[in-house]
Protein backbone atom coordinates (compact mmCIF):
# COMPACT_ATOMS: atom_id res chain seq x y z
CA UNK A 1 0.00 0.00 0.00
CA UNK A 2 2.78 2.27 0.88
CA UNK A 3 5.49 1.15 -1.67
CA UNK A 4 2.16 2.41 -4.19
CA UNK A 5 2.29 5.43 -2.73
CA UNK A 6 5.71 6.03 -2.97
CA UNK A 7 5.81 4.85 -6.70
CA UNK A 8 3.57 7.19 -7.82
CA UNK A 9 5.50 9.86 -5.77
CA UNK A 10 8.16 8.60 -7.61
CA UNK A 11 6.41 8.70 -11.06
CA UNK A 12 5.50 11.96 -10.37
CA UNK A 13 9.02 13.55 -9.14
CA UNK A 14 10.38 11.84 -12.25
CA UNK A 15 8.12 13.69 -14.22
CA UNK A 16 8.66 16.74 -12.98
CA UNK A 17 12.71 16.77 -13.42
CA UNK A 18 12.03 15.73 -17.08
CA UNK A 19 10.33 18.86 -17.52
CA UNK A 20 12.38 21.49 -16.71
CA UNK A 21 16.13 20.37 -16.66
CA UNK A 22 17.58 21.79 -19.64
CA UNK A 23 15.60 25.09 -19.00
CA UNK A 24 16.63 25.16 -15.48
CA UNK A 25 19.98 24.06 -15.82
CA UNK A 26 20.71 26.76 -18.51
CA UNK A 27 19.09 29.36 -16.00
CA UNK A 28 21.52 27.68 -13.49
CA UNK A 29 24.43 27.96 -15.20
CA UNK A 30 23.60 32.07 -16.23
CA UNK A 31 22.82 32.14 -12.68
CA UNK A 32 26.47 31.21 -11.47
CA UNK A 33 28.05 33.57 -14.56
CA UNK A 34 26.41 36.49 -13.58
CA UNK A 35 26.44 36.10 -9.79
CA UNK A 36 30.54 36.04 -10.52
CA UNK A 37 30.02 38.75 -11.99
CA UNK A 38 27.89 40.41 -9.81
CA UNK A 39 29.99 39.16 -6.43
CA UNK A 40 33.07 41.07 -8.25
CA UNK A 41 31.30 44.43 -8.51
CA UNK A 42 29.81 44.21 -5.15
CA UNK A 43 33.01 43.14 -3.61
CA UNK A 44 34.79 46.22 -5.16
CA UNK A 45 31.93 48.31 -4.02
CA UNK A 46 31.77 47.97 -0.48
CA UNK A 47 33.36 44.34 0.62
CA UNK A 48 30.95 41.85 2.50
CA UNK A 49 28.72 44.19 4.19
CA UNK A 50 25.36 42.69 5.58
CA UNK A 51 23.64 44.61 2.78
CA UNK A 52 25.69 41.78 0.01
CA UNK A 53 25.30 39.11 2.16
CA UNK A 54 21.92 39.23 1.94
CA UNK A 55 21.73 39.83 -1.21
CA UNK A 56 23.93 36.94 -2.10
CA UNK A 57 21.98 34.60 -0.13
CA UNK A 58 18.79 35.89 -1.65
CA UNK A 59 19.90 35.59 -4.85
CA UNK A 60 20.76 31.77 -4.17
CA UNK A 61 17.34 31.09 -2.75
CA UNK A 62 16.42 32.45 -6.36
CA UNK A 63 17.63 29.84 -8.24
CA UNK A 64 17.45 26.53 -6.02
CA UNK A 65 15.40 23.27 -6.60
CA UNK A 66 12.20 22.56 -5.63
CA UNK A 67 11.67 21.31 -2.42
CA UNK A 68 10.43 17.28 -3.41
CA UNK A 69 13.88 17.28 -5.80
CA UNK A 70 16.44 18.91 -3.21
CA UNK A 71 18.85 16.13 -1.64
CA UNK A 72 18.95 16.04 2.07
CA UNK A 73 22.03 18.57 1.94
CA UNK A 74 20.17 20.79 -0.46
CA UNK A 75 17.19 21.00 1.96
CA UNK A 76 20.00 21.54 4.85
CA UNK A 77 21.69 24.34 2.95
CA UNK A 78 18.47 26.44 2.33
CA UNK A 79 17.07 26.41 5.42
CA UNK A 80 20.29 27.51 6.53
CA UNK A 81 20.61 30.44 4.05
CA UNK A 82 16.60 31.04 5.26
CA UNK A 83 17.62 31.31 9.14
CA UNK A 84 20.89 33.77 8.17
CA UNK A 85 17.78 35.91 6.12
CA UNK A 86 15.65 36.02 8.62
CA UNK A 87 18.50 37.09 11.14
CA UNK A 88 19.65 39.86 8.86
CA UNK A 89 16.43 40.94 7.48
CA UNK A 90 14.37 40.47 11.04
CA UNK A 91 16.69 40.30 13.98
CA UNK A 92 15.29 37.22 15.06
CA UNK A 93 17.68 33.91 15.75
CA UNK A 94 14.92 31.38 14.33
CA UNK A 95 15.05 27.44 13.68
CA UNK A 96 13.88 26.18 10.63
CA UNK A 97 13.52 22.39 10.52
CA UNK A 98 13.06 20.26 7.14
CA UNK A 99 12.22 17.15 9.29
CA UNK A 100 10.75 14.71 7.01
CA UNK A 101 7.70 12.30 8.02
CA UNK A 102 7.39 9.26 10.23
CA UNK A 103 7.29 6.05 8.54
CA UNK A 104 3.56 4.50 9.00
CA UNK A 105 1.98 7.48 10.08
CA UNK A 106 -0.74 9.29 8.83
CA UNK A 107 -2.33 12.19 10.00
CA UNK A 108 -6.09 12.63 10.81
CA UNK A 109 -8.13 14.98 12.44
CA UNK A 110 -11.53 14.82 14.48
CA UNK A 111 -13.72 17.94 15.73
CA UNK A 112 -16.40 16.86 18.52
CA UNK A 113 -19.75 19.25 17.27
CA UNK A 114 -21.35 18.92 20.35
CA UNK A 115 -18.41 19.73 22.93
CA UNK A 116 -17.26 22.46 21.44
CA UNK A 117 -17.92 25.96 23.09
CA UNK A 118 -17.16 28.49 20.46
CA UNK A 119 -14.39 30.00 23.22
CA UNK A 120 -12.23 30.40 20.08
CA UNK A 121 -8.62 29.29 21.96
CA UNK A 122 -7.54 27.14 18.91
CA UNK A 123 -7.68 30.05 16.55
CA UNK A 124 -5.79 32.36 19.49
CA UNK A 125 -3.09 29.50 19.34
CA UNK A 126 -2.90 29.27 15.81
CA UNK A 127 -2.09 32.12 14.97
CA UNK A 128 0.48 32.53 17.77
CA UNK A 129 2.19 29.29 16.65
CA UNK A 130 2.36 29.53 12.70
CA UNK A 131 3.11 33.26 12.57
CA UNK A 132 -0.18 34.42 11.33
CA UNK A 133 -0.28 37.93 9.60
CA UNK A 134 -1.48 39.80 12.32
CA UNK A 135 -2.34 43.24 10.41
CA UNK A 136 -4.87 41.33 7.77
CA UNK A 137 -5.68 39.01 10.50
CA UNK A 138 -4.89 35.69 8.62
CA UNK A 139 -6.81 33.31 10.39
CA UNK A 140 -6.37 29.15 9.49
CA UNK A 141 -9.19 27.71 11.70
CA UNK A 142 -12.68 29.14 11.64
CA UNK A 143 -15.24 28.76 14.33
CA UNK A 144 -19.20 28.82 13.16
CA UNK A 145 -21.83 29.25 14.95
CA UNK A 146 -24.75 27.03 14.18
CA UNK A 147 -28.66 26.56 14.55
CA UNK A 148 -29.78 23.05 15.55
CA UNK A 149 -30.59 20.64 12.28
CA UNK A 150 -27.49 22.58 9.85
CA UNK A 151 -24.54 20.93 9.15
CA UNK A 152 -23.60 23.64 6.18
CA UNK A 153 -20.75 26.28 7.83
CA UNK A 154 -22.74 28.49 4.90
CA UNK A 155 -25.67 28.12 6.99
CA UNK A 156 -24.01 29.32 10.52
CA UNK A 157 -22.48 32.89 11.64
CA UNK A 158 -18.53 33.00 11.26
CA UNK A 159 -17.98 36.19 13.27
CA UNK A 160 -19.96 36.21 16.21
CA UNK A 161 -18.66 37.88 19.19
CA UNK A 162 -20.53 37.77 22.25
CA UNK A 163 -20.88 35.36 24.98
CA UNK A 164 -20.31 31.65 24.43
CA UNK A 165 -21.82 28.96 24.57
CA UNK A 166 -25.29 30.25 23.20
CA UNK A 167 -28.12 28.10 24.58
CA UNK A 168 -29.60 25.86 21.43
CA UNK A 169 -26.25 26.55 19.09
CA UNK A 170 -23.48 24.49 18.43
CA UNK A 171 -19.84 25.11 17.00
CA UNK A 172 -18.26 23.75 13.80
CA UNK A 173 -14.63 24.13 13.15
CA UNK A 174 -13.34 24.36 9.53
CA UNK A 175 -9.81 24.59 8.75
CA UNK A 176 -7.60 23.12 5.69
CA UNK A 177 -9.10 19.27 6.11
CA UNK A 178 -5.67 17.43 4.43
CA UNK A 179 -7.86 15.67 1.54
CA UNK A 180 -6.03 12.68 0.27
CA UNK A 181 -7.66 13.68 -3.30
CA UNK A 182 -7.08 16.97 -3.08
CA UNK A 183 -8.49 19.72 -5.81
CA UNK A 184 -6.09 22.65 -4.78
CA UNK A 185 -2.92 20.01 -5.49
CA UNK A 186 -4.46 19.06 -9.01
CA UNK A 187 -5.05 22.70 -9.93
CA UNK A 188 -1.53 24.50 -8.75
CA UNK A 189 0.51 24.99 -12.28
CA UNK A 190 3.81 25.23 -10.70
CA UNK A 191 3.50 21.66 -8.50
CA UNK A 192 3.88 24.41 -5.20
CA UNK A 193 1.61 22.47 -3.45
CA UNK A 194 1.73 18.56 -2.73
CA UNK A 195 0.54 15.74 -0.73
CA UNK A 196 3.03 14.38 2.24
CA UNK A 197 3.73 11.08 2.52
CA UNK A 198 2.15 11.30 6.05
CA UNK A 199 -1.09 12.88 4.84
CA UNK A 200 -0.57 16.90 5.42
CA UNK A 201 -0.71 18.87 2.42
CA UNK A 202 1.78 21.77 2.46
CA UNK A 203 3.27 24.60 0.18
CA UNK A 204 6.39 25.09 -0.63
CA UNK A 205 6.15 29.31 -0.19
CA UNK A 206 9.46 29.87 -2.62
CA UNK A 207 7.60 28.21 -5.35
CA UNK A 208 4.17 29.61 -5.23
CA UNK A 209 3.42 31.79 -8.22
CA UNK A 210 0.61 33.14 -6.08
CA UNK A 211 -1.99 32.56 -9.19
CA UNK A 212 -4.57 31.42 -6.71
CA UNK A 213 -6.15 28.64 -8.54
CA UNK A 214 -6.01 26.58 -5.36
CA UNK A 215 -7.59 29.27 -2.84
CA UNK A 216 -10.57 28.56 -5.75
CA UNK A 217 -10.37 24.66 -6.39
CA UNK A 218 -11.02 24.11 -2.43
CA UNK A 219 -14.14 23.34 -1.66
CA UNK A 220 -13.79 24.30 2.29
CA UNK A 221 -12.43 27.94 2.28
CA UNK A 222 -8.64 26.08 3.30
CA UNK A 223 -6.55 28.51 1.74
CA UNK A 224 -5.28 31.94 2.79
CA UNK A 225 -3.47 34.35 0.33
CA UNK A 226 -1.09 37.16 1.75
CA UNK A 227 -2.18 39.94 -0.29
CA UNK A 228 0.38 42.40 1.37
CA UNK A 229 4.18 41.72 3.57
CA UNK A 230 2.28 39.55 6.71
CA UNK A 231 2.86 41.28 9.80
CA UNK A 232 4.33 39.76 13.26
CA UNK A 233 6.05 41.51 15.87
CA UNK A 234 9.12 40.55 16.63
CA UNK A 235 8.76 39.48 20.12
CA UNK A 236 5.87 37.51 18.54
CA UNK A 237 7.38 35.18 16.39
CA UNK A 238 7.74 31.79 16.82
CA UNK A 239 10.99 31.04 16.43
CA UNK A 240 10.79 27.12 16.26
CA UNK A 241 9.90 26.90 12.66
CA UNK A 242 9.53 24.43 9.57
CA UNK A 243 10.31 25.03 5.83
CA UNK A 244 6.89 23.62 5.15
CA UNK A 245 5.41 24.93 8.41
CA UNK A 246 5.38 28.19 10.16
CA UNK A 247 8.40 29.69 8.57
CA UNK A 248 7.89 33.49 7.81
CA UNK A 249 5.52 33.88 4.36
CA UNK A 250 5.77 36.85 1.93
CA UNK A 251 3.70 38.92 0.07
CA UNK A 252 1.97 37.31 -2.81
CA UNK A 253 1.95 33.50 -1.74
CA UNK A 254 -0.58 31.08 -0.93
CA UNK A 255 -0.81 29.63 2.74
CA UNK A 256 -2.73 26.94 4.86
CA UNK A 257 -3.02 24.84 7.96
CA UNK A 258 -0.29 22.51 7.72
CA UNK A 259 -1.20 20.59 10.95
CA UNK A 260 0.94 22.05 12.55
CA UNK A 261 3.91 19.98 10.82
CA UNK A 262 6.73 21.93 13.05
CA UNK A 263 4.99 20.41 16.20
CA UNK A 264 3.59 17.52 14.80
CA UNK A 265 6.63 15.65 12.81
CA UNK A 266 8.08 15.82 16.59
CA UNK A 267 4.85 13.96 18.45
CA UNK A 268 3.36 17.17 19.39
CA UNK A 269 -0.40 18.11 18.71
CA UNK A 270 -1.44 20.74 16.47
CA UNK A 271 -1.90 24.02 18.62
CA UNK A 272 -5.16 24.20 17.80
CA UNK A 273 -6.04 20.57 19.47
CA UNK A 274 -3.39 21.38 21.83
CA UNK A 275 -5.30 25.12 22.89
CA UNK A 276 -8.90 23.29 23.43
CA UNK A 277 -10.18 23.71 26.47
CA UNK A 278 -13.03 21.19 26.06
CA UNK A 279 -11.24 18.26 24.15
CA UNK A 280 -13.26 18.34 21.35
CA UNK A 281 -10.61 18.18 18.92
CA UNK A 282 -9.02 14.61 18.40
CA UNK A 283 -5.77 14.20 16.49
CA UNK A 284 -3.30 10.95 16.09
CA UNK A 285 -2.55 8.32 13.93
CA UNK A 286 -5.03 7.12 11.30
CA UNK A 287 -2.84 4.19 10.58
CA UNK A 288 -2.70 3.05 14.54
CA UNK A 289 -5.80 0.93 15.41
CA UNK A 290 -4.99 2.18 18.93
CA UNK A 291 -5.14 5.68 18.40
CA UNK A 292 -7.66 8.24 19.83
CA UNK A 293 -9.03 9.28 16.03
CA UNK A 294 -9.21 5.19 15.14
CA UNK A 295 -11.39 4.95 18.24
CA UNK A 296 -13.77 8.09 17.36
CA UNK A 297 -13.83 6.39 13.85
CA UNK A 298 -15.06 3.55 14.94
CA UNK A 299 -17.49 3.94 17.87
CA UNK A 300 -18.67 7.54 17.56
CA UNK A 301 -21.20 9.01 14.77
CA UNK A 302 -18.80 10.57 12.05
CA UNK A 303 -19.58 12.52 9.11
CA UNK A 304 -17.39 14.44 6.80
CA UNK A 305 -18.33 17.97 5.35
CA UNK A 306 -18.98 17.60 1.25
CA UNK A 307 -18.01 14.28 1.31
CA UNK A 308 -19.80 13.60 -2.25
CA UNK A 309 -17.08 15.54 -4.08
CA UNK A 310 -14.54 12.63 -3.47
CA UNK A 311 -11.93 14.96 -2.45
CA UNK A 312 -11.61 12.51 0.49
CA UNK A 313 -10.74 14.96 3.25
CA UNK A 314 -8.78 13.67 6.62
CA UNK A 315 -11.25 15.62 8.89
CA UNK A 316 -14.06 14.02 10.69
CA UNK A 317 -16.99 15.62 12.72
CA UNK A 318 -18.17 13.56 15.51
CA UNK A 319 -20.88 13.96 17.93
CA UNK A 320 -21.09 12.16 21.52
CA UNK B 1 -21.09 -14.01 -39.00
CA UNK B 2 -17.80 -15.61 -36.94
CA UNK B 3 -18.92 -16.69 -33.78
CA UNK B 4 -16.20 -15.80 -30.41
CA UNK B 5 -16.19 -19.50 -29.02
CA UNK B 6 -17.79 -19.18 -25.36
CA UNK B 7 -14.64 -19.57 -23.47
CA UNK B 8 -13.26 -16.13 -25.12
CA UNK B 9 -16.79 -14.36 -24.25
CA UNK B 10 -16.49 -15.34 -20.75
CA UNK B 11 -13.00 -14.01 -20.46
CA UNK B 12 -13.22 -10.77 -22.06
CA UNK B 13 -16.37 -10.01 -19.82
CA UNK B 14 -13.97 -11.17 -16.91
CA UNK B 15 -11.46 -8.83 -18.38
CA UNK B 16 -14.11 -5.84 -18.66
CA UNK B 17 -15.44 -5.99 -14.85
CA UNK B 18 -11.56 -6.27 -13.59
CA UNK B 19 -10.77 -3.08 -16.04
CA UNK B 20 -13.78 -1.03 -14.76
CA UNK B 21 -12.91 -2.18 -10.95
CA UNK B 22 -9.93 -0.78 -11.25
CA UNK B 23 -11.07 2.44 -12.62
CA UNK B 24 -13.09 2.91 -10.05
CA UNK B 25 -11.04 2.16 -7.44
CA UNK B 26 -8.72 5.00 -9.04
CA UNK B 27 -11.39 7.58 -9.20
CA UNK B 28 -12.02 7.39 -5.54
CA UNK B 29 -8.99 8.42 -4.23
CA UNK B 30 -5.48 9.91 -5.30
CA UNK B 31 -3.89 8.28 -8.56
CA UNK B 32 -2.54 5.20 -7.65
CA UNK B 33 -3.59 5.49 -3.96
CA UNK B 34 -5.89 3.96 -2.00
CA UNK B 35 -8.68 6.24 -0.44
CA UNK B 36 -8.38 6.77 3.22
CA UNK B 37 -11.18 4.56 4.23
CA UNK B 38 -9.22 1.78 2.76
CA UNK B 39 -6.21 2.18 3.93
CA UNK B 40 -7.30 2.68 7.85
CA UNK B 41 -9.36 -0.51 6.90
CA UNK B 42 -6.13 -2.18 6.32
CA UNK B 43 -4.20 -0.83 9.00
CA UNK B 44 -4.63 -3.50 11.89
CA UNK B 45 -0.82 -3.34 13.08
CA UNK B 46 -0.56 -1.80 16.31
CA UNK B 47 2.25 1.72 15.72
CA UNK B 48 4.55 1.52 18.34
CA UNK B 49 4.48 5.73 19.14
CA UNK B 50 7.75 5.37 21.06
CA UNK B 51 9.46 5.20 17.94
CA UNK B 52 8.54 9.15 17.92
CA UNK B 53 11.74 9.66 20.01
CA UNK B 54 10.61 13.93 20.33
CA UNK B 55 8.10 13.11 22.46
CA UNK B 56 9.82 13.77 25.44
CA UNK B 57 8.69 12.98 29.02
CA UNK B 58 6.32 15.99 30.60
CA UNK B 59 7.21 18.12 33.52
CA UNK B 60 3.67 17.77 34.94
CA UNK B 61 3.50 14.82 37.67
CA UNK B 62 1.67 11.91 36.20
CA UNK B 63 0.55 8.18 37.39
CA UNK B 64 -0.05 4.98 36.02
CA UNK B 65 -3.81 4.24 35.37
CA UNK B 66 -5.37 1.90 37.06
CA UNK B 67 -7.55 0.89 34.01
CA UNK B 68 -6.64 -0.12 30.23
CA UNK B 69 -7.16 1.48 27.48
CA UNK B 70 -7.56 -0.22 23.77
CA UNK B 71 -3.64 -0.22 23.38
CA UNK B 72 -2.86 -1.34 27.10
CA UNK B 73 -1.42 1.00 29.59
CA UNK B 74 -1.51 4.65 29.95
CA UNK B 75 -0.66 7.62 32.06
CA UNK B 76 -2.60 10.29 33.55
CA UNK B 77 -1.66 13.54 34.75
CA UNK B 78 -1.54 13.55 39.17
CA UNK B 79 -4.48 15.19 40.58
CA UNK B 80 -3.13 15.19 44.23
CA UNK B 81 -0.35 18.13 44.10
CA UNK B 82 -3.04 20.06 42.56
CA UNK B 83 -4.97 20.45 45.42
CA UNK B 84 -3.83 22.84 47.49
CA UNK B 85 -4.63 21.90 50.84
CA UNK B 86 -3.81 17.86 50.44
CA UNK B 87 -3.48 15.73 53.04
CA UNK B 88 -6.85 16.36 54.36
CA UNK B 89 -6.44 14.91 57.24
CA UNK B 90 -3.81 17.70 58.44
CA UNK B 91 -6.87 19.67 59.41
CA UNK B 92 -9.65 16.86 59.28
CA UNK B 93 -8.45 15.03 62.61
CA UNK B 94 -9.51 14.84 66.21
CA UNK B 95 -7.38 17.78 66.96
CA UNK B 96 -9.26 20.90 68.66
CA UNK B 97 -9.15 24.06 66.06
CA UNK B 98 -9.87 27.21 67.57
CA UNK B 99 -12.96 29.29 66.23
CA UNK B 100 -10.67 32.04 65.16
CA UNK B 101 -9.02 29.65 62.15
CA UNK B 102 -12.69 28.80 61.34
CA UNK B 103 -13.24 30.51 58.44
CA UNK B 104 -9.81 29.14 56.89
CA UNK B 105 -11.11 25.49 58.19
CA UNK B 106 -14.21 25.65 56.15
CA UNK B 107 -14.55 25.38 52.72
CA UNK B 108 -16.66 28.94 52.44
CA UNK B 109 -15.16 29.29 48.88
CA UNK B 110 -16.82 25.85 47.19
CA UNK B 111 -19.72 26.39 45.33
CA UNK B 112 -21.67 23.32 45.03
CA UNK B 113 -23.67 22.72 41.26
CA UNK B 114 -23.12 19.66 40.83
CA UNK B 115 -26.31 17.47 39.68
CA UNK B 116 -29.45 19.02 37.86
CA UNK B 117 -32.04 20.67 38.93
CA UNK B 118 -33.26 20.03 42.61
CA UNK B 119 -30.66 17.06 42.65
CA UNK B 120 -27.54 18.45 43.70
CA UNK B 121 -25.13 16.07 44.79
CA UNK B 122 -23.33 17.09 48.96
CA UNK B 123 -19.81 16.63 49.72
CA UNK B 124 -20.07 13.31 51.53
CA UNK B 125 -21.72 11.44 48.18
CA UNK B 126 -18.08 11.64 46.90
CA UNK B 127 -15.59 12.67 49.61
CA UNK B 128 -15.30 9.51 52.66
CA UNK B 129 -16.73 10.30 56.21
CA UNK B 130 -14.38 7.90 57.61
CA UNK B 131 -10.82 8.99 55.65
CA UNK B 132 -11.20 12.38 54.56
CA UNK B 133 -8.13 11.73 51.90
CA UNK B 134 -10.10 9.27 49.68
CA UNK B 135 -13.05 9.88 47.84
CA UNK B 136 -16.14 6.93 48.17
CA UNK B 137 -18.11 5.63 46.14
CA UNK B 138 -21.85 4.25 46.47
CA UNK B 139 -20.25 0.53 47.17
CA UNK B 140 -18.45 2.20 50.29
CA UNK B 141 -15.06 1.29 48.41
CA UNK B 142 -12.12 4.13 48.67
CA UNK B 143 -11.16 6.14 45.31
CA UNK B 144 -7.87 7.64 45.43
CA UNK B 145 -7.87 11.31 44.25
CA UNK B 146 -5.70 10.52 41.56
CA UNK B 147 -7.88 8.25 39.95
CA UNK B 148 -11.36 10.37 40.16
CA UNK B 149 -12.12 8.21 37.13
CA UNK B 150 -13.29 5.49 39.10
CA UNK B 151 -15.60 7.61 40.92
CA UNK B 152 -17.10 9.71 37.87
CA UNK B 153 -17.15 7.40 36.04
CA UNK B 154 -19.90 5.93 38.05
CA UNK B 155 -22.72 8.26 36.97
CA UNK B 156 -20.95 9.22 33.95
CA UNK B 157 -20.20 6.19 32.95
CA UNK B 158 -21.01 6.91 28.61
CA UNK B 159 -18.07 9.66 29.16
CA UNK B 160 -15.82 7.47 30.74
CA UNK B 161 -16.13 4.91 28.02
CA UNK B 162 -14.97 7.58 25.66
CA UNK B 163 -12.22 8.90 27.83
CA UNK B 164 -10.95 5.62 27.72
CA UNK B 165 -11.03 5.41 24.16
CA UNK B 166 -10.06 8.87 23.31
CA UNK B 167 -12.75 10.38 22.77
CA UNK B 168 -13.52 12.43 25.10
CA UNK B 169 -10.77 14.26 27.15
CA UNK B 170 -7.42 14.86 25.78
CA UNK B 171 -4.22 13.41 25.36
CA UNK B 172 -1.38 15.89 27.16
CA UNK B 173 0.74 17.78 24.51
CA UNK B 174 1.57 14.74 22.58
CA UNK B 175 0.15 12.69 20.12
CA UNK B 176 3.24 10.65 19.80
CA UNK B 177 5.25 9.20 23.15
CA UNK B 178 3.54 7.41 25.60
CA UNK B 179 -0.10 8.10 25.82
CA UNK B 180 -0.62 10.70 28.96
CA UNK B 181 -4.09 12.00 29.37
CA UNK B 182 -5.89 14.40 31.47
CA UNK B 183 -7.77 13.36 34.17
CA UNK B 184 -11.58 14.33 34.93
CA UNK B 185 -10.73 17.32 37.55
CA UNK B 186 -7.91 18.92 34.94
CA UNK B 187 -10.50 20.52 32.96
CA UNK B 188 -13.84 19.74 35.52
CA UNK B 189 -14.34 21.94 38.60
CA UNK B 190 -15.74 18.71 40.18
CA UNK B 191 -17.68 21.05 42.56
CA UNK B 192 -19.35 22.62 39.51
CA UNK B 193 -18.38 21.12 36.44
CA UNK B 194 -20.40 22.14 33.62
CA UNK B 195 -18.10 25.20 31.60
CA UNK B 196 -18.65 27.93 32.18
CA UNK B 197 -19.93 31.16 29.59
CA UNK B 198 -17.35 33.25 28.14
CA UNK B 199 -16.02 35.70 25.85
CA UNK B 200 -14.12 34.16 23.07
CA UNK B 201 -10.64 34.74 22.65
CA UNK B 202 -10.59 36.37 19.68
CA UNK B 203 -13.12 37.10 16.48
CA UNK B 204 -12.83 36.11 12.73
CA UNK B 205 -12.79 38.60 9.77
CA UNK B 206 -15.48 37.93 6.35
CA UNK B 207 -13.23 35.72 4.35
CA UNK B 208 -11.94 37.31 1.04
CA UNK B 209 -13.88 35.24 -1.82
Amino acid sequence: MDSRTNNADQVEKEGMADNKSSRRQFLKKMSIAAAAGSASLVVGGCGGSPKSEEMGLKWEEYFKEHYRLMTQEEKDATVKRLERLAKLERGVDVQISNQGPHEQVLYGYAFNISRCKGYMDCVEACVKENNLDRRAKTQYVRIFEMDPGKLDPTAGDGQFYHEVPVKNKFYMGVQCFHCENAPCIKACPTKATWREPDGIVVVDYDWCSGCRYCLAACPYWGRRFNWGDPEVPKEEINLNQHYLGNRMRMKGVMEKCTFCVQRTRKGKLPACADACPTGSRVFGNLLDPNSEIRFVLKNKKVFRFKEDLGTDPKFWYFMD
Amino acid sequence: MNKIPYGVGVFLMVLAVVVLVDQSAVASGAPGTESVTDRINHATEPYDSMKVTTAHELSAKTVQSKEQYQGGDFKILARKGEISRFRCSVCHNDKPILAQNGVLFTHGDVKLNHGLGKNQLTCNECHSMGNRDFLVNKEGRKIDFDHSYQLCGKCHFRQKRDWLGGAHGKRETYWGGERVVRNCTSCHNPHSPAFATKMPATYSLPLDE
